[in-house]
C-alpha cells in the first residue's frame, strides 16, 4: 500500500506537478522492496512477540496461585476468594487471605461444556443454512437470508446476552425446559431459573450460527458445478449430493469454520456472564442449573479479586487455562483438518 | 537511508509492545511507579480524578457539578468501576480519589502501605420483595433470611416467616432468591448483617463482596443493582437487596421493603430516623475511620459509611491541595440533605465529621 503512494515526503516548492517530485533514495528504497521487506516482517513479529508477552505475564502472574492451590487448581470443586477482612496468613511463604480457595474445575468444565453445546445445535443447523443459501432458496430470498445471517454476526454479545437474561432465559425456564423434562428426563429433573448451563450453551450457539454459516455458504458456493452435475446424473438426490459430494468437498473448510466458531464460544465473556446464573464452585451436572465459565468468573469478579494479589494470581491462571484451552482447540482442528483435507476429493473414493 | 528506515520500522514494531510493558509494569505498586503516576494523574492540581463505588457514584456526580460551578479552576472525573477497582486504582496512583462502599481491610492496608480511608457519607441496604399481595413492610431477621438464602425456606407462607409477621396473609408462593452476579459492596453488607444476626445460620467465611452462594432452587444471579431491581419487579416471590439509592424506583416497580431485625430483635423500616438512630448507638469513628454498622442494638441494621480512598502523598503538593480542598467541601456543604436526600443518604454524626476532617488534612503533596 505505503509503495502506491511516493509522494511521502512534503512538497515544498510548488510550481511543478508533483508527479516526478519524489525523487531518488525513497523510491530506490521503495523500488528494492526493503521497505516491504521490514513491513512484513514487523508485521509477522509483532503479532507473536504481543502472544508471547501476553503468555509471559500471564504465566509469571499466575505462579503464586497455582504455587498456592497446586494440583488442587484444577481438580478442586471451591472457589473462593477468602475472607477479605481476614487477617492475612502465611503458609509455605505465600501471604494469602483465610480460607481462600482456587478450585477451577468448575468453571473449566463450565466454559467446555457451554461450548459443547454451542456446537451441538450450531453446526447442524449452520450446515443446514448454508446449503439452503446456495442450493434451495430462490436467489432473493437466499440474499435476504445471507444478509440477515450477517447481521446477526453483528449484534454485540451485550445485546444478546441481555435479551437471555431478560427474555430468553425465563422462556426457557417455563416453556422449553419442562418439554426436554419429559422427553429426556436423565438430563435433569427441575426446570431452574433460566439462568445456566442450557440457556448459555443456546445464546452461544446463536452467537456461533452466523459465523459458521456465512463462512459454510462460502465454501460450499465455491464447489463447482462439475462434480455436483455429475452426481446429479448418476442419479443422486439433493440429499445425497450434498452428502456425499459437496460437503466431503469442502470439509476441512467447514472444520475451519467450526474451529472459529469454536473460538469464539470459548472466549465468549459478556453474553455468557449474563446468563450463567455465575454459581461459583458448582460443576456444570445440571442442564438447567446454574453455572459458571473461566470467563464469567473473571469479569464478574475482578472487582472482588482486584485489591488482593493472590485472587488476581488466581484470574492470571483461570486466564492462562482459558488461553491453553482454545490453543489445543486450535491444534486439534489443525490435526483434524490434515487428516479430512487428505480425503476431501470424493474423486476414487467410491460411493 | 535504508538504515534509517530500517530503524523506523523496527521502533514502529517496538512501540507497541513497550506501551504493554510500561501498562503492566504500572500495575505493581513499586517505587518506580511515581514516574508513571505523574502522566496519568494531572500534577497541575487543576484536575481531580476519582473511580470506585457504583452506589456512591450518582452523589458524587452531584457533588461534581455543584462543586465545579464552585470553584471552576478545578476538573474533576469521575467512573463507576466498582469499590475494589478504585481502591486498587488509587493505591497504583491512577486517580486521587477511589470511591469505596467498604473500608479498607488490614489486607489492603499491607499490600498499599499509604492509604487512608475518609467517611463521607452514611448509605443503607435495603431488603425489598415481591410477593402477590403483600404491600405492607414484612419484618425480616438475619436467621430467616439465612434460611430462605441456604434454600431451607422455600415458600413465603413458611411457618418462620408467618411467626415474624402475626396478622399479615402470606400467599403460597416460591421464593426466588436474588443475589449480585458482580462483585459488590451490596453482597458485602446484606452478608455481614447475616452473619451478625445468626452466625450458626450464615458462617463467617461467607461474607465478602463475591462468595459462593448456597444453591437455592430457582436462585437468580444479576447484574448490578438496577438489573436486580428489573428482574424483581418481573418476579413473582422474589427476594432481593437494593442500596438505598434505589428505595424510590424499587417502590415505583411495585417491591416491597422489609423491615429488619435490629441487635435487640426489635423491626425498623429504613427511614432518616432509624438510620440516625442507628449511627448513634455505635461508638464514634476511631482514628482510621474504619467502622463497620452493621447489626446496630437499635435502629436500621445495615447501614454503612462510603469512603474515599486516598494516597495520604499525593503526586504533587498542588494535587494535595486540591484533592483536600475538594474533600473538605464535601464533608461540610457536600454532606447537606441538599444532596444526599436524593440518594436517600444521611449525613454523618459530628465526631466521624471530626475524624473524617482530620484523615483530610494528613493528605499532602
Amino acid at each position: 500500500m505505503a509503495a502506491s503512494v511516493p509522494t511521502a515526503q512534503p512538497d515544498g516548492g510548488a510550481g511543478f506537478p508533483p508527479l516526478r517530485r519524489p525523487g531518488g533514495a525513497l523510491r530506490a528504497i521503495i523500488r528494492n522492496g526493503s521497505v516491504i521487506r521490514w513491513l512484513g516482517l514487523a508485521g509477522a513479529v509483532v503479532p507473536v512477540l504481543m502472544l508471547a508477552f501476553v503468555l509471559v505475564t500471564l504465566i509469571l502472574k499466575s505462579i503464586p496461585a497455582l504455587r498456592y492451590s497446586g494440583w488442587h487448581f484444577f481438580t478442586g470443586t471451591t472457589w473462593n476468594f477468602g475472607a477479605q477482612y481476614g487477617t492475612p496468613v502465611t503458609s509455605d511463604g505465600l501471604t494469602h487471605l483465610p480460607g481462600e480457595a482456587f478450585g477451577a474445575l468448575p468453571a473449566i468444565l463450565g466454559t467446555l461444556a457451554t461450548s459443547a453445546i454451542a456446537l451441538i445445535i450450531a453446526v447442524p443447523v449452520s450446515i443446514g443454512a448454508a446449503l439452503a443459501i446456495v442450493e434451495r432458496l430462490p436467489r432473493r430470498v437466499a440474499s435476504v437470508v445471507g444478509g440477515l445471517l450477517e447481521l446477526l454476526a453483528g449484534i454485540p454479545s451485550v445485546l444478546i446476552g441481555l435479551w437471555g437474561a431478560l427474555t430468553f432465559g425465563p422462556f426457557i425456564a417455563h416453556d422449553i425446559s419442562p418439554v426436554i423434562i419429559k422427553i429426556l428426563p436423565f438430563l435433569g429433573s427441575t426446570a431452574g431459573s433460566g439462568q445456566g448451563l442450557l440457556t448459555s450453551g443456546l445464546i452461544l450457539a446463536v452467537m456461533i450460527i452466523p459465523i459458521i454459516a456465512s463462512t459454510t455458504r462460502d465454501l460450499i458456493r465455491g464447489v463447482p458445478l462439475l462434480p455436483r452435475e455429475g452426481a446429479i446424473a448418476l442419479g443422486m438426490s439433493d440429499a445425497e449430493t450434498a452428502r456425499r459430494v459437496t460437503l466431503p468437498w469442502v470439509g476441512s473448510g467447514i472444520i475451519g469454520a467450526i474451529v472459529l466458531g469454536l473460538g469464539r464460544a470459548l472466549g465468549e465473556t459478556i453474553a455468557v456472564a449474563m446468563t450463567c446464573g455465575v454459581a461459583l464452585g458448582t460443576l456444570p451436572t445440571n442442564l438447567y442449573g446454574s453455572m459458571i465459565t473461566i470467563a464469567a468468573n473473571i469479569v464478574n469478579n475482578l472487582d472482588t479479586a482486584i485489591t488482593d494479589k493472590m485472587d488476581v494470581s488466581s484470574f492470571a491462571a483461570l486466564a492462562l487455562m482459558l488461553m491453553v484451552i482454545t490453543l489445543a482447540a486450535n491444534v486439534a482442528a489443525r490435526l483434524l483438518v490434515r487428516r479430512v483435507s487428505g480425503t476431501a476429493l470424493p474423486v476414487g473414493r467410491g460411493l | 537511508m535504508a538504515k534509517k528506515i530500517r530503524l523506523a520500522y523496527t521502533a514502529a514494531a517496538l512501540i507497541p509492545l513497550t506501551v504493554l510493558a510500561a501498562a503492566c509494569g504500572s500495575s505493581s505498586p513499586t517505587p518506580s511507579s511515581s514516574s508513571s503516576t505523574s502522566s496519568t494523574a494531572s500534577s497541575s492540581g487543576k484536575t481531580i480524578s476519582e473511580t470506585g463505588s457504583t452506589l456512591l457514584f450518582p452523589l458524587f456526580g452531584a457533588w461534581q457539578t455543584a462543586y465545579s460551578a464552585a470553584d471552576t479552576s478545578v476538573t474533576i472525573t469521575s467512573g463507576a468501576t466498582g469499590s475494589g477497582t478504585g481502591i486498587a486504582d488509587a493505591a497504583n496512583g491512577l486517580v486521587n480519589i477511589g470511591a469505596s462502599d467498604a473500608y479498607l481491610s488490614s489486607s489492603d492496608m499491607s499490600q498499599y502501605p499509604g492509604l487512608v480511608n475518609i467517611p463521607l457519607t452514611v448509605a443503607a441496604l435495603d431488603v425489598n420483595y415481591n410477593v402477590t399481595g403483600v404491600k405492607k413492610p414484612l419484618n425480616l431477621n438475619g436467621t430467616v433470611l439465612a434460611q430462605i438464602y441456604t434454600g431451607k425456606i422455600t415458600m413465603w407462607n413458611d411457618s418462620a416467616i408467618a411467626k415474624l409477621n402475626p396478622g399479615v396473609s402470606l400467599p403460597a408462593e416460591k421464593i426466588v432468591t436474588m443475589h449480585r452476579a458482580d462483585s459488590s459492596g451490596s453482597t458485602f453488607l446484606f452478608t455481614s448483617y447475616l452473619n451478625a444476626q445468626d452466625p450458626s445460620a450464615w458462617a463467617s467465611s461467607d461474607i465478602g463482596t463475591t462468595i459462593t452462594w448456597p444453591s437455592a432452587p430457582g436462585a437468580l444471579a444479576e447484574t448490578g443493582s438496577g438489573g436486580m431491581l428489573t428482574a424483581c419487579g418481573s418476579t413473582k416471590g422474589c427476594i432481593a437487596y437494593l442500596g438505598i439509592s434505589y428505595l424510590t424506583k424499587a417502590q415505583a416497580a411495585g417491591l416491597g421493603t422489609a423491615s429488619l431485625a435490629d441487635k435487640s430483635g426489635k423491626f425498623e423500616a429504613p427511614t432518616t430516623k432509624t438510620i440516625n438512630s442507628a449511627l448513634s448507638s455505635f461508638p464514634a469513628a476511631p482514628a482510621s475511620g474504619a467502622e463497620s454498622l452493621i447489626n446496630s442494638s437499635a435502629g436500621y441494621p445495615i447501614i454503612n459509611y462510603e469512603y474515599a480512598i486516598v494516597k495520604k502523598s499525593q503526586p504533587s503538593a498542588a494535587e494535595a491541595a486540591a484533592v483536600k480542598k475538594f474533600l473538605s467541601w464535601v464533608l461540610t456543604t457536600g454532606n447537606s440533605s441538599t444532596y444526599l436526600s436524593a440518594v436517600g443518604f444521611e449525613s454523618m454524626p459530628a465526631s466521624t465529621q471530626t475524624v473524617a476532617k482530620n484523615l483530610v488534612s494528613s493528605i499532602s503533596g
